[in-house]
């Protein structure tokens, strides 16, 4: 699965830990998801939506 | 050099000095000969290194964005079964030495040590309970099964050689750091992949 989180996070200015603060996970899970190494769960995908205000489909696509 | 390579080098190094205190002072022991009760207390200095070692590690997974408060607690818990084990150990050995009881006390005497160890079973489940991090529960359950594929295969491989007399009789409480070998070898090929 490919997923927009880095370039959502750049338009921000957000670094790996302030998003990872934001969704109250560690920056290594921000960035294995970033770098494709980890695909979340649903009930995380939901809350990276709600962050970012946009739905799911729109921050991870099918590789 | 960045925090987290120096916060990595730093972890290494207590881990490193640690596992050389405890072979070293273990392997000094049998060699000087000292009985099962001053192994143990020479042991306990060595020992104690397991609380640098452990903050060393805790600041090194800080550092490089992989601490959790549920990891900080399985910490202090491993702290606490660790220096229970060493009591336990210690108190056993010395009543056996001493008293040479039988029957009921002899099995309570035989079980002490083992009670830490399953303290150790319980904290591990309460650490898969308690972390909120996916990914970081993903990865340690990961490593849990790489050390209990390596009990599995070292278990059976070594009994069928003991079953043919090809091997020694190995006790069975060594299921448990074979166990931490197999999960402390899979963080290392993790931390060395950068996965």
């Amino acid at each position: 699965m490919r997923n927009r989180l880095k370039v959502l996070r750049a338009e921000r200015d957000w670094s790996q830990q302030d998003l990872a603060e934001r969704l109250e996970v560690s920056r290594q899970s921000v960035n294995a998801i970033e770098t494709g190494k980890y695909d979340p769960s649903l009930p995380l995908a939901f809350r990276i939506a709600d962050l970012f205000g946009m739905p799911i489909e729109e921050i991870f696509q099918r590789d | 050099m960045s925090a987290e390579v120096a916060a990595r080098r730093s972890s290494v190094f207590w881990v490193a000095l640690f596992l050389i205190g405890m072979f070293g002072t273990g392997i000094g022991a049998r060699v000087a000969g000292l009985s099962g009760v001053w192994t143990m207390i020479v042991m306990l200095p060595p020992m104690l290194l397991l609380i640098p070692m452990i903050r060393s590690v805790e600041r090194s997974s800080a550092a490089q964005g992989c601490a959790s408060p549920a990891l900080q607690r399985y910490n202090r818990r491993a702290l606490t079964w660790s220096f229970a084990y060493v009591a336990m150990l210690f108190l056993a050995i010395t009543v056996n030495d001493r008293l040479h009881p039988q029957g009921p006390l002899l099995w309570a005497i035989a079980i002490l040590p083992a009670l830490p160890i399953l303290y150790m079973v319980w904290s591990f489940h309460r650490y898969l309970v308690e972390e909120t991090d996916e990914y970081l529960k993903m990865r340690n359950i990961g490593n849990a099964l790489v050390g209990m594929g390596v009990v599995l295969a070292v278990a059976t491989v070594w009994g069928f050689l003991e079953s043919f007399g090809v091997v020694p009789h190995a006790p069975g409480w060594l299921v448990v750091p074979l166990w931490g070998f197999g999960l402390g070898a899979a963080q290392i090929w993790r931390m060395v992949r950068g996965a």
